[in-house]
């Protein structure tokens, strides 16, 4: 298996180009694989997770915001969305970026009054961000429906071909993490992304070198909440009705545990996590009233064992310093020995 | 280690696709070991989660009716069974459910799910698939319209709040002045918007309101600011919350006539107040008579499988399966397919357990209603059916 | 006027509950240093205590203190072997993320073995009114209210006059500098995390007294009220949390006393985003009172 793994590596390393080409020739071909709507339903709903996941993970995984209350900012989206389409008939193609932007600009008054809180205290406001906006697209009748939500959501139209199956809408969301992921990619080696890295790992040290920590915690902010209004307006469509049940603080600590059991830090990290979480959650379904039991043990367990998550950043500050020690001082002792 | 870990990960995501596919391979094997010939209805419960007591509720009243059908010989000639799956009270989680039995061809219709949110986000779903989706407790008015495959029988709310304005408030009570409480959701607007068009045409005059929402705790502040009004009866639209609210208005020591619309004659009611419900009148559309062996035998039934005393939610549950039973019967000797039964399913007409069943064109129903009180810790039957003609 | 006087009343037994379930938070995060979210669960562990005891023993409210004290701390004691023991230098989030594994665990254990339906808790405290001019006041509210007096009194004569209490503050206040002075760092710190969770278990029992049903399900929104409480308060200061507490049960009667109680989460946390925008540390005077 090693083997295999090592050859991999080095077909990838020599031919980046082609295996990016397989690995998408690959992507694109799932839903001839599984032509049944159940399992493509499974795989949309891992890639919009991941794409949440991945969201979220720029706030909490990159610059070590701890925000809980994501679901206020895929609430924003998505309503967003489904308000424009049924009120204005605006083009979906073009509500994607606007959700993101108004999801964006709400994520922007949360962190502005709170950029002197501490991380503790920041995640008191985002939960308690998240509890508002759910309230208020819970009361505001007139805007949202109340809570008699939304329905008949327009469907989106691609060149004339109405994407309405679970199997078509695959590709939506395929396109979406993959521009997340290229974005996100191009922005964590920028000079923001390394902005926000020097933050995670020492708060003080980066502001002593100059790093301008308030704009770059901002922006952080923005971006992880942009992603998240775009998951909710590709989502409003998808369902086709919505209404304020949808964005509960469970679907926020959902999200978090995605992020947490994929791993912090790393791109691919929230996208394991979002495959983990969603194909237990189906396979588990034997034992019933204990699959959330198992969900939880295995939450715990995996935080015991691998504080940084699956594939999460293990060489920074997110694995858990006292683990690291341990480690190193097993390190020392073989040398001695 | 993260070699290890890709390895787990690869090998889960292979065996979710083998016991995918392994669920089709058996498509259209419709006789099971014994030769019998089955009919499998799908049945969609949050089984966990905050939902979970009506999820129970719904597994083990469906439970029972399917047994009772199959110990009488099943419908024609076909026994029947079903396969639950927990939605989590999840509208993600109910809607893949709804494609899984969609694609799965054994599945004749699908009983669920419990919260409107989720139904409504399976409409289309089910739609495309061609299969019913019969919701036993599906309220959002705008639901049953939403295709010709959904269905609910959980009563219109424009039969039963003005029912409730005109003929209990009004005739009955003789009350002129009303204070509404109701919860914040799909049903209480609805109930609510209802039940004020109602009172507006007999004259009744609502002297203040207040709702709250899903999960509230502490009504007292409420209740002070309906007590402030002085009216002669309150109204409670809700289900869960009915007991709470009652035993407040105890505790504040106010001495009102207090009705509520939604919990029907439930025991839940009776165990949670004591005798703070005493002289509470409700209107139900059925009445469990302690009278008549066959309903207090299905309520012990009941209450032995699940460890609680059974509210409305499972009753109309219990209903939805003799529902379809009865289109089943219908189709006759014809192919039991999913069109089929929807067809039938519009024309069918039963004496259900929580009253008469009968579908209008959207494919919800309209229900007659009784007129209830607790008296010496007891629900007793005040006015009949045909107290409103 | 009488209207708002008897609101008040209102908030005050509320938020007298409240205070109790911020003071046994702040204890918690206190000692250890940690932000939990399974104080709602420890409360409704606390609540099932206390069910169990009235079910089978009669009505003796004194038992019932006992049994959810007791059971509560238990509680605590897996959460602290859980949670906190081997993270305390490790980053925040992975004990946080720790916590809310564990609420899961417990609620869902709570939903199989108690029941998912709601329970009666009836007549556990006779039904008086009494009548002060225009107020109105209920046998129940002056005994939930005397007892998280009571209650406060004993935490804080506990914490600023025993030994015990001297270990927990030097716990509290630096681990090394506490382990270096020859504290058993380790188990003063459990001990503290578990008389948080035994006042929190009290204080289920005195909701489901006032409320007078109890469920599974119940401590979702309680844990959040304790924390957002408990943050007003500075998070670390059990005086300044019971202050915050009664603020949150008091902001929210009254602002349902003027528009809805759809709105009742957006005044208890609306309060709070601003008063932690206007005062970062909350209630706190201290300078570096917050962790």
């Amino acid at each position: 298996m090693n083997e295999l793994f090592s050859k991999i590596k080095i077909f990838y390393e020599k031919h980046k180009l082609i295996s990016f080409g397989i690995g998408l020739a690959l992507l694109l071909a799932i839903p001839a694989l599984f032509p049944k709507s159940y399992i493509m339903g499974i795989i949309d709903r891992i890639l919009l997770y991941a794409l949440l996941a991945g969201g979220l993970n720029v706030i909490n995984g990159y610059s070590s915001q701890f925000c809980i209350g994501y679901a206020a900012f895929y609430c924003i989206g998505a309503y967003t969305e489904a308000i424009m389409s049924l009120r204005l008939n605006f083009n979906f193609w073009i509500l994607l970026p606007i959700s993101g932007i108004f999801a964006a600009t709400a994520g922007l008054l949360v962190c502005l009054p709170t950029l002197k809180l501490k991380g503790k205290y920041l995640s008191i406001v985002t939960l308690g961000f998240s509890e508002i906006i759910r309230l208020i697209a819970l009361n505001w009748s007139g805007l949202t429906g109340g809570p008699m939500g939304l329905k008949g959501i327009p469907v989106p139209n691609f060149f004339g071909i109405k994407i309405k199956s679970s199997i078509s809408y695959y590709y939506i969301f395929l396109g979406l993490v993959i521009i997340f992921l290229f974005a996100t990619s191009r922005v964590i080696k920028s000079k923001i992304g390394r902005a926000w890295l020097s933050i995670r790992e020492d708060e003080l040290a980066a502001r002593s070198l100059g790093v301008e920590t308030s704009k770059y915690k901002a922006l952080n902010f923005m971006y992880g909440a942009f992603w998240a209004g775009v998951a909710g307006a590709a989502y409003a469509p998808y369902t086709r009705y919505i209404d304020s049940t949808f964005f509960t603080l469970d679907e926020g600590f959902n999200i978090l545990s995605m992020v947490i059991i994929g791993g912090m830090g790393t791109l691919i990290g929230p996208v394991a996590g979002s495959i983990v979480v969603n194909l237990l959650t189906e396979l588990l379904r034997p034992i019933s009233e204990y699959r959330m039991v198992a969900y939880a043990i295995l939450i715990i367990v995996m935080m015991w064992l691998r504080p940084q998550g699956l594939f999460g950043a293990s060489n920074s500050i997110l694995s858990g310093g006292k683990i690291k020690k341990k480690e190193e001082r097993r390190k020392k002792k073989e040398v001695v020995v | 280690m993260k070699k290890v870990l890709s390895v787990l990960l690869a090998v889960m995501m292979v065996a979710t696709i083998l016991t995918g596919c392994s669920g089709g391979a058996k498509e259209s094997n419709e006789t099971s070991a014994k030769g019998e010939k089955v009919v499998k209805f799908g049945l969609l419960a949050p089984l966990t989660g905050t939902n979970a007591e009506y999820g129970k509720g719904f597994q083990i009243a469906t439970q029972m009716a399917i047994d009772e059908i199959n110990a009488a010989g099943g419908v024609n000639g076909y026994k029947l069974a079903i396969e639950v799956a927990d939605s989590k009270g999840d509208q993600k989680e109910s809607s893949d459910l709804a494609r899984k039995f969609g694609d799965d061809k054994e599945i004749k219709a699908i009983i669920g799910d419990f919260a409107s949110g989720a139904c409504m986000a399976n409409a289309p779903i089910v739609d495309a698939a061609g299969i019913v989706q019969l919701s036993p407790t599906a309220s959002n008015p705008d639901y049953a319209g939403m295709s010709p495959y959904t269905f609910s029988i959980m009563g219109r709310q424009d039969a039963e709040a003005p029912f409730f304005a005109k003929y209990i408030i009004d005739k009955y009570l003789g009350a002129k002045s009303v204070a509404l409480i109701y919860i914040n959701s799909d049903w209480g607007v609805a109930s609510h918007d209802n039940f004020v068009k109602g009172a507006e045409e007999v004259g009744l005059n609502i002297v203040a309101e207040a709702n709250y929402v899903q999960d509230e705790k502490d009504f007292s502040s409420v209740l002070l600011k309906l007590k402030a009004a002085d009216p002669e009866v309150l109204v409670i639209f809700d289900q869960g919350a009915v007991p709470q609210i009652v035993n407040q208005v105890a505790q504040l020591d106010w001495d009102v006539q207090i009705t509520t619309l939604g919990p029907g004659t439930s025991q839940q009611i009776l165990d949670l107040c004591g005798k703070n419900a005493e002289g509470l009148i409700t209107s139900t559309p059925f009445f469990f008579d302690p009278e008549s062996e066959a309903q207090t035998a299905w309520k012990k039934t009941f209450k032995e499988k699940a460890g609680f005393e059974p509210t409305v939610h499972p009753v109309v549950a219990y209903d939805c399966v003799y529902l379809l039973a009865k289109a089943i019967e219908m189709i006759g000797d014809g192919e039991v397919s999913r069109d089929a039964i929807r067809d039938n399913l519009q024309k069918a007409e039963i004496e259900g357990l929580a009253g008469p069943i009968k579908f209008s064109e959207a494919g919800d129903i309209s229900r007659q209603y009784l007129i209830c009180a607790v008296e010496n810790g007891q629900f007793v039957i005040k006015e009949g059916y045909d107290y409103s003609k | 006027m009488e209207y708002f006087l008897n609101q008040l009343v209102n908030g005050i037994s509320q938020g007298a509950i409240y205070a109790l379930m911020a003071i046994s938070y702040s204890v918690v995060v206190g000692v250890t240093g940690l932000i939990t979210f399974t104080h709602g669960e420890v409360i409704m562990i606390g609540a099932f205590a206390s069910f169990y005891i009235f079910q089978f023993v009669g009505n003796n409210l004194i038992l019932g203190f006992v049994a959810s004290f007791i059971a509560s701390w238990l509680i605590g004691m897996v959460i602290y072997y859980v949670c906190y023991n081997r993270f305390f230098e490790s980053p925040s989030h992975i004990s946080l993320i720790c916590t809310i594994g564990i609420s899961m665990l417990i609620k869902n254990l709570a939903q199989i073995y108690f029941g998912p339906n709601q329970k009666p808790m009836l007549n556990v405290i006779d039904n008086k009114v009494f009548r002060i001019g225009v107020l109105q006041i209920s046998m129940i509210q002056i005994i939930i209210v005397i007892t998280v007096i009571v209650l406060a009194g004993i935490l804080s004569f506990f914490i600023n006059k025993t030994r015990w209490g001297i270990k927990l503050r030097t716990v509290s206040q630096d681990k090394k500098a506490a382990s270096l002075m020859g504290v058993n760092v380790s188990r003063t710190a459990m001990i503290g995390n578990c008389i948080g969770c035994g006042l929190a278990g009290i204080s289920g029992m005195l909701i489901s007294v006032y409320y007078q049903t109890l469920q599974a399900t119940m401590g979702g929104s309680l844990g959040m009220k304790a924390f957002s409480s408990s943050v007003l308060g500075g998070l670390t200061d059990t005086r300044f949390s019971a202050l915050g507490g009664l603020a949150i049960g008091i902001i929210e009667n009254l602002g349902i006393a003027i528009s809805s109680a759809s709105f009742r989460d957006i005044f208890a946390f609306g309060f709070l985003i601003l008063i932690l925008i206007i005062r970062p540390e909350g209630f706190a005077t201290k300078k570096g009172a917050r962790p």
